[in-house]
């Protein structure tokens, strides 16, 4: 089915709700509906199997026109639905719940509350996810009107703290996990109550790290904002300027050279080996198998010294510019690449046999946390967690993009869907990087590696989707013609993965909690992206211009 | 008895003193043949001394909801118990300073002290990670100990003595590793499990509950606790290779013999992965203590109706 059947599918499947459809690319189809038209609208579309729930948007359309926008993103390969929901901008912006019909929209949902204040009704959970506990209530940052101001602490709420016994009542207690802790070294805060050694309930609590990037990204040019959105994550930092920049130029009309998605590809295969080898050494850890651990770390270094040989950097690569690539990739880089991948293949065939047939290793993954996959399509899983319980959710197959349309991969599945399968589904796909790598240094286009971009990008609206280590990163960008995007909103991966474990933890030994944490490959900088400094008891919020200069006086001494 | 020497023997040479500087010394070739094996480098020789010299110096912080004399009285306990477990053994190659019939029973005692002080430790400072890595700690005591006492049961009956001296004047003669594979195999495995190396740590896995039941204790209590542990690795090796490596007659022998003992170990921690702790009970109640028990039942059998 091509793309315009199946988005006519989805026009029948809406026709009783539709009160307006457009058509803002190829591609994507926007329905209007009302609020009160949602639930069925999002049961239709699941009923029929219509593609998955990808995110959903919060959209201010400004105080002038006293509306709210909601669109709920459906994708199914490279078509794109999406239900437009305007609601007012009064206290009436209410929203039904969709978490029951797709248990993955719980997070979205949470999101469009604390964000630009949609109220979710019905919503199981009112918890706050993203924003600080002493946020004020009722201000939100991604509205038009929002002032730094605003945002004064209030005093005398922390909801995080725990009360101070350890033990609930009998033998049942709450171990937290984060956001200082061992196992995780990053910021993110998980409740396991525990019944003996048995996981009853799980919580979490996100936004430790929350800088308030999609705020940032308004007041900040085209340009600019490349270098921005490199730093949502020190892991995937190439993908996430990938998926920018494809947006950008979309939306500008600009074609760019071949060997420049060329090389953008051979950066991304390099960056993808960088993060897997990292997972495999962190769940290796948590499993206390730290040989494999410092094995995988060691040899991680070369795929880092590739990177550093090819960008210049070790982390922000930097290797995108709008228009192209910033370096070009010569005979003696590719020799040396080329040796590189030699060793590192030969490294990950290794792993690969060690972790099917360990048997120790294999008795803390084989059969923990199994997700079958009708329960990976229900929580909207995506990436290497979707792909090990048999399900096809791989950007660069579904809706090839940039140099994958014509050096095509295939993707790489398994069928148990425990820790196992992850393992095995993660190192293979290297193996299919390694090889893309190869067949796209040797088959690499001649020409240009930049085209020139306007400074100015025509208005408009697009969604762009790359395949993230983690899964399909979204970015959903906005212009009004100016030299700023008017709101880009993003979607990391491991925001629709987390339901897998706090589903999958209930019932399980504690001891296999940080493995199925780690499982998923989390990655908090992602999600969480307002500064908030405690040195004394009164707590204080920054602004930019604040943190600026503390930041410029900090290094001048 | 004299009380000098004895004073002696149990303060500096070979007990007390000499024991601790020797049990840190064997920690940190442990370490440091892991850290090579895992292709680190590892830490320097002095390391475990001046960490302790550091902790020794450090504040002591007391968490509200223990109580003040069972959070100090432990840790000195512990190290009491593994101190005087060293009297009934050969170390340095050396008779035991102490012995009498049935001292075998007293000794293995005195080692499981130390756990049960950790078990305890961690229930008395009632943090979530300690109670959690308190009762692992003793849900594992629970499961080594069985097998690890029948494991040192074997010799005893094939020398026909409870006496720990006997047993490795007897062992001088025969190499009980080669007659009683066994056994060996599950006093060695059953000797990690005491010390908590891997793949036995899972009371203090640190990405579950950070330290286990020594979570909260910091400065004295926790530098006593860990010279405790070393004092236990050596007296735990020294009874493993006296009554299966052919006994120690002699310093030579004593060091080759410990240290071959913990090169195995060293090995063993770099290859395995940490086992839950249900299966740490599994494996032991369903292999270890089954195995063990099969073999003496042979030696009994053996020795009632020789061949």
């Amino acid at each position: 089915m091509n793309i315009e059947q199946t988005l006519q599918t989805a026009e029948q499947l809406l026709t009783g709700w539709n009160k307006e459809s457009t058509h803002p690319e190829s591609n994507r189809l926007d329905i209007l509906i009302t609020a009160n038209d949602l639930r069925p609208a999002v049961t239709a579309l699941h009923d029929a199997g219509w593609g998955y729930l990808s995110a959903i948007t919060g959209l201010d359309l400004g105080v002038e026109s006293g509306k709210l926008e909601a669109l709920y993103h459906f994708c199914n390969g490279p078509a794109i639905t999406s239900l437009k929901v305007h609601v007012p901008r009064t206290s009436d912006a209410v929203l039904p719940t969709i978490e029951d019909i797709i248990p993955a929209a719980m997070f979205f949902e949470r999101e469009l509350w604390e964000t630009v204040g949609f109220q979710i009704s019905g919503a199981k959970n009112t918890e706050r996810l993203f924003i600080p506990d002493d946020w004020p209530e009722n201000v939100y940052p991604m509205r038009a009107d929002f002032k730094v101001e605003q945002a004064q602490p209030v005093a005398g709420r922390h909801a995080d703290e725990l009360p101070d016994e350890g033990v609930v009542g009998g033998n049942t207690f709450v171990v937290p996990i984060g956001p200082q802790h061992p196992a995780l070294k990053e910021p993110g805060h998980f409740e396991f109550t525990v019944d003996g050694e048995i996981v009853t309930a799980a919580r979490m609590r996100l936004g430790y790290a929350h800088r308030g990037i999609e705020k940032a990204a308004e007041s900040r040019n085209w340009i600019q904002n490349l270098y921005l959105f490199e730093r949502v994550c020190g892991i995937c930092s190439h993908v996430h300027t990938l998926a920018y920049a494809l947006g950008v130029e979309k939306l500008a009309q600009v074609e760019v050279p071949m060997r420049a998605q060329a090389i953008r590809q051979i950066i991304a295969g390099l960056e993808r080996i960088h993060s897997h080898l990292l997972w495999l050494g962190v769940v290796a850890h948590e499993a206390g198998f730290d040989t494999l651990f410092m094995y995988s770390w060691r040899d991680r270094e070369t795929v880092m010294n590739l990177l550093e040989q090819v960008t210049g950097n070790r982390v922000n690569y930097s290797a995108n510019v709008l228009g192209g690539v910033k370096c070009d990739i010569g005979p003696e880089q590719i020799k040396v690449i080329k040796e590189g991948l030699d060793f590192l293949e030969t490294r990950i065939r290794h792993y690969l046999e060690v972790v099917t047939t360990d048997a120790m290793f294999l008795n803390r993954t084989r059969n923990v946390g199994t997700i079958t996959r009708e329960e990976a399509e229900r929580f909207g899983l995506l990436g290497p967690t979707a792909r090990a319980s048999g399900l096809v959710r791989d950007v660069r197959v579904e809706a090839p993009y940039g140099a994958y349309t014509r050096f095509p991969i295939s993707a790489v599945t398994a069928t148990n869907g425990d820790l196992e399968a992850r393992c095995e589904v993660r190192l293979n796909e290297l193996l299919v990087s390694c090889f893309a790598i190869r067949t796209l240094i040797d088959n690499l286009p001649e020409g240009p590696l930049t085209v020139k971009m306007p400074r100015k990008v025509p208005a408009g609206e697009t969604i762009a989707r790359v395949e993230a280590p983690r899964g399909e990163l979204l970015y959903y960008i906005k212009s009004n013609g100016g030299e700023n995007p008017a709101r880009v909103h993003i979607r990391t991966p491991s925001l629709c993965n987390w339901v897998s474990v706090l589903e999958k933890a209930v019932g399980r030994q504690l001891a296999d909690a940080p493995m199925l944490i780690a499982g998923m490959d989390p990655c908090f900088s992602c999600n969480d992206r307002v500064v908030t400094v405690r040195r004394t008891n009164e707590p204080t919020t920054w602004s930019w211009k604040q943190l600026r200069e503390y930041g410029i006086e900090y290094y001048k001494r | 008895m004299n009380t000098l020497p004895s004073l002696l023997s149990i303060l500096i040479f070979p007990a007390g003193l000499t024991l601790i500087f020797t049990g840190m010394f064997y920690e940190w070739i442990d370490r440091k043949l892991v850290a090579r094996f895992q292709n680190r480098v590892g830490p320097r020789w002095f390391q475990p001394y001046a960490d302790m010299v550091k902790l020794f110096a450090k504040e002591q912080i007391t968490p509200k909801l223990a109580n003040p004399f069972m959070f100090f009285g432990l840790p000195v306990v512990a190290i009491a118990g593994a101190l005087t477990s060293a009297l009934y053994v050969p170390l340095m190659g050396f008779e035991p300073v102490h012995s009498f019939p049935g001292d075998l029973i007293v000794t293995i005692y005195l080692l499981s002290l130390l756990t049960m002080c950790i078990g305890l430790a961690g229930w008395n400072t009632s943090g979530r990670f300690s109670l959690v890595g308190a009762t692992r700690a003793l849900t594992q005591m629970f499961a080594y100990e069985a097998p690890f006492l029948l494991a040192l049961l074997g010799p005893a009956l094939a020398a026909g003595s409870w006496e720990i001296k006997e047993i490795s004047i007897y062992a001088q003669s025969h190499w009980m590793a080669f007659t009683q594979p066994v056994g060996f195999v599950v006093a060695l495995i059953g000797l990690m499990g005491k010390l908590e190396l891997p793949p036995f740590d899972s009371p203090e896995a640190e990405t579950e509950i950070v330290a286990g039941a020594l979570t909260e204790y910091s400065g004295r209590g926790l530098a006593i606790f860990k010279v405790g542990k070393s004092v236990e690795l050596i007296v735990g090796i020294t009874l493993v290779s006296a009554f299966y490596l052919g006994g120690l007659n002699g310093i030579l022998p004593f060091l080759l013999k410990t240290l071959v003992v913990l090169l195995v170990m060293s090995v063993l921690q770099t290859l395995l992965t940490r086992l839950r702790i249900d299966q740490t009970v599994g494996l032991w109640w369903r292999f270890g203590t089954i195995l063990v028990l099969a073999q003496i039942m042979l030696i009994i059998f053996l020795r009632s109706y020789p061949l």
